[in-house]
């Protein structure tokens, strides 16, 4: 591991040799230390450990080949298209954590977001299936007024109350996704479907597929432009300044009169706007009719994206590819071996410790290192043949 | 009507008893939230620390049999919580070394050791057990609980005192109150508890007074483990006799509501987490009501959520009018300053 470590020293070419590196080093070297940790637990319970990393880091891939007879094909494309749906759904979710995290605002609410969303956008197509034109842009609206209302209340308790964000995030989860299972159990649901499940959606107020075999829409349009939006609403607009001026230096923006709560608040909302366009494409992109027991739990994925993509709208589909392209291979490497698929969790929970570090290593062994680096290669300068070097 | 009335008092015992096991792992839970917060290094994964206890308390105790196989059975138990309260100190400890030496964020390195503790206790569990649900396959076994003797001619008092079945209470009921007393004794009887609370109250100022700043932080991480770890014990060693995945069902959440609710006092934490075991039992009780399920299960979280917004709303009003004695105050022409007041 040391020598990941002073591979990144030497990539900042800085005095300080740290690991932290800039840019898109720190994340990069996060995943590439989280995944050798990975490899390691791995190598202790599995035995045949490389054929189960290997089905995870390759087992996202289409399988593309070419023979002679039937030419160029593609299988397991609905694997990769998974991947893709994933990626839409991670950066949405990655977005709308971002914007807390900007302001300092620690929300996870992005669970409770999404399932209120989906439900909204679902009960309003269904109550609009006879005008196909209006409904899907009513579904729309719907989600990511429900996303920006349930993120708001945390944000107002915060505002007004002091209310910790964290705290009360997790127990508006918690509500919102009783409040799903709910109206699914009692009323909103299709008696025909066997299981407990929101009726369907016809297929003229859902989005269309874009590629056979997967359930790409339009979406994979729209989740670059979302990124592009939150760019333009954190880096453009008034109240992106006021969000990052808070989440710097809250001292600061109180001291300079910017309405401090209130841009608290509204950093949780507009976070809340993204998880219901999530919400959206879960609804009428994915499923297409919501079953009653959906998994929680994918907020948090969203949190992982966002710190891995240094909150920056940017790098927001770049992290969110990469985390479900691991995901996408974690299931992967559970059917090709003997290896269980939890072992992305901790991959993923180890992405999230290391990628906050400002150092890789404690302040002092890390001067030590540093001193060690300089000390080493001014000791192993090119000699010149035959002549002795003697330097400490 | 007076025997209606010790039938009665009978049924309040069970439900005394009922809230106390549903309160005991909250309150513990929130003691080492309380005590990280006042060091100044509150710990988010108090969640994740309890699950953990109780995941390795549970392995500890199915396998210690097999490794100390000539010991005496009444020490496997024992093995298994002593196992499972280091591994959920040394979690807390590598909260600490991220947030101390490496300088992450507190609050992100707490989320990340929750994703930890849940990813590897089932993990593990897949791994050694085999199962993805629960540990129910390993023969774990159970601390004891602890009888008052001498009782059974008062059947309502021994109703109280020992719980339904009259079998005593849990031993870990009985540390959580144990521990929320020595708890406000270390912090506001004892040097190493003003410290710490200093550490907590002004960072530069301990700093600049020499205090081992630091090393206290660790120190209070550590108890936070130790109470958490309690607390996961209790749920996988006493409420249930397995483990399950994602045991802790947000009781990690509810005891860093409980510290914020409860005005950052052990008597008012412990007060708080009453109240959250009080909804639990409540939503229980009300089950036997015909309200969908749903409903219920939205209680506990919508209680913590009401506590929060009256608790605050009073705190600020108190607030209020305190600034406005001040305003008063100032209003008023001074009194002369004499000697006596600089005594």
């Amino acid at each position: 591991m040391s020598a990941e470590i002073r591979g990144g020293g030497t990539e900042s070419r800085g005095d300080r040799g740290g690991a932290g590196g800039t840019g898109a080093a720190r994340p990069l070297l996060a995943i590439l230390l989280a995944l050798a940790l990975g490899l390691l637990l791995t190598c202790t319970v599995s035995d045949e450990p490389i054929r189960a990393f290997r089905a995870l880091l390759s087992g996202a891939l289409p399988d593309v080949r070419w023979s002679a007879e039937a030419g160029w094909s593609v299988r397991r494309l609905a694997r990769f298209g998974a991947v893709i749906e994933d990626t839409i759904s991670l950066s949405l979710l990655g977005l709308a954590m971002l914007f807390g995290l900007r302001a300092r605002q620690f929300a996870m609410g992005a669970d409770g977001q999404l399932f209120l969303s989906a439900l909204a956008a679902a009960g309003v197509s269904v109550q609009l299936a006879a005008w196909p034109l209006a409904a899907l842009p009513a579904a729309a609206l719907a989600a990511v007024a429900t996303g920006v209302l349930w993120g708001w209340i945390p944000g107002l308790m915060k505002a007004r109350y002091g209310a910790n964000e964290i705290v009360t995030t997790l127990m508006l989860n918690v509500v919102a996704i009783q409040l799903y299972r709910l109206v699914i159990t009692h009323g909103f649901n299709d008696p025909t479907a066997g299981f407990l499940a929101t009726p369907m959606l016809s297929s003229g107020v859902t989005l269309a597929r874009l590629v056979p075999g997967t359930q790409i829409t339009v979406f994979v349009l729209i989740a670059p432009l979302a990124a592009v939006l939150a760019w333009f609403l954190l880096n453009r607009s008034t109240w992106g300044y006021e969000i990052r001026a808070v989440g710097d230096s809250p001292a600061f923006a109180q001291h300079c009169g910017l309405p401090v709560r209130r841009t608290m608040a509204l950093a949780m909302a507009i976070g809340g706007g993204f998880a219901g366009l999530a919400g959206l494409h879960l609804s009428h992109g994915l499923l297409k009719r919501l079953p009653v027991d959906l998994t929680p739990g994918i907020g948090f994925e969203g949190l992982v994206v966002a710190l891995l993509a240094r909150n920056d709208p940017k790098a927001v589909l770049l992290a969110a590819f990469l985390y479900a392209y691991l995901k996408a291979g974690a299931l992967a490497m559970e059917r090709a071996s003997d290896v269980p698929r939890e072992v992305v969790l901790i991959i993923q929970a180890l992405i999230v410790l290391f990628v906050v570090c400002e150092r890789l290593l404690p302040a002092p062994v890390e001067r030590w290192f540093a001193r060690c680096w300089r000390a080493g290669a001014s000791r192993w300068r090119p000699v010149p043949p035959g002549g002795s070097h003697r330097e400490c | 009507m007076s025997v209606d009335l010790l039938g009665w008092l009978a049924v309040a015992g069970a439900v005394f008893a009922a809230w106390l096991r549903a309160s005991s792992p909250i309150i513990l839970g929130a003691l080492g939230a309380l005590v990280s917060e006042l060091a100044g290094v509150i710990n988010i994964g108090i969640e994740g620390l309890m699950l953990v206890a109780a995941f390795f308390g549970v392995i500890g105790s199915a396998f210690a049999p097999v490794w100390f196989p000539g010991a005496a059975p009444w020490l496997w138990p024992l093995a298994g919580a002593l196992l499972g309260l280091s591994a959920a100190v040394l979690l807390a400890l590598l909260l600490g070394v991220f947030h101390l030496e490496l300088g992450a964020d507190l609050i992100v390195a707490g989320i990340g050791i929750n994703l930890l503790a849940a990813g590897l206790t089932v993990f593990l569990m897949v791994t050694i057990s085999g199962d993805k649900g629960s540990t129910a396959g390993l023969a774990s076994l159970t601390l004891p609980t602890l009888k008052i003797p001498g009782l059974a001619a008062w059947p309502v008092l021994d109703a109280w005192l020992n719980g339904e079945g009259h079998a005593g209470h849990h031993v870990l009921i009985y540390t959580a109150f144990l521990a929320a007393v020595a708890l406000s004794v270390l912090l506001y009887r004892t040097r190493f508890g003003l410290r710490l609370r200093a550490v907590g109250e002004n960072h530069e100022a301990a700093v600049a007074a020499g205090l081992p700043v630091k090393r206290l932080q660790y120190v209070a991480l550590a108890f936070s483990g130790l109470f958490a770890g309690l607390g996961g014990l209790y749920l996988s060693m006493g409420y249930l006799s397995l483990f399950q995945a994602d045991m802790s069902a947000g009781r990690g959440f509810l005891a860093l509501a409980a510290i914020f609710l409860g005005a950052r006092r052990p008597l008012g934490t412990v007060g708080a987490a009453l109240l959250f075991g009080a909804s639990t039992v409540l939503a229980a009780q009300l089950g036997l009501l015909n309200i969908p399920s749903q409903v219920l299960y939205m209680l506990p979280p919508l209680v913590t959520l009401l506590a929060m917004g009256v608790v605050s709303e009073r705190r600020a009003l108190r607030e209020r009018r305190a600034t406005a004695r001040a305003v008063q105050a100032l209003a008023t022409p001074p009194t002369p300053v004499t000697k006596e007041a600089f005594r």
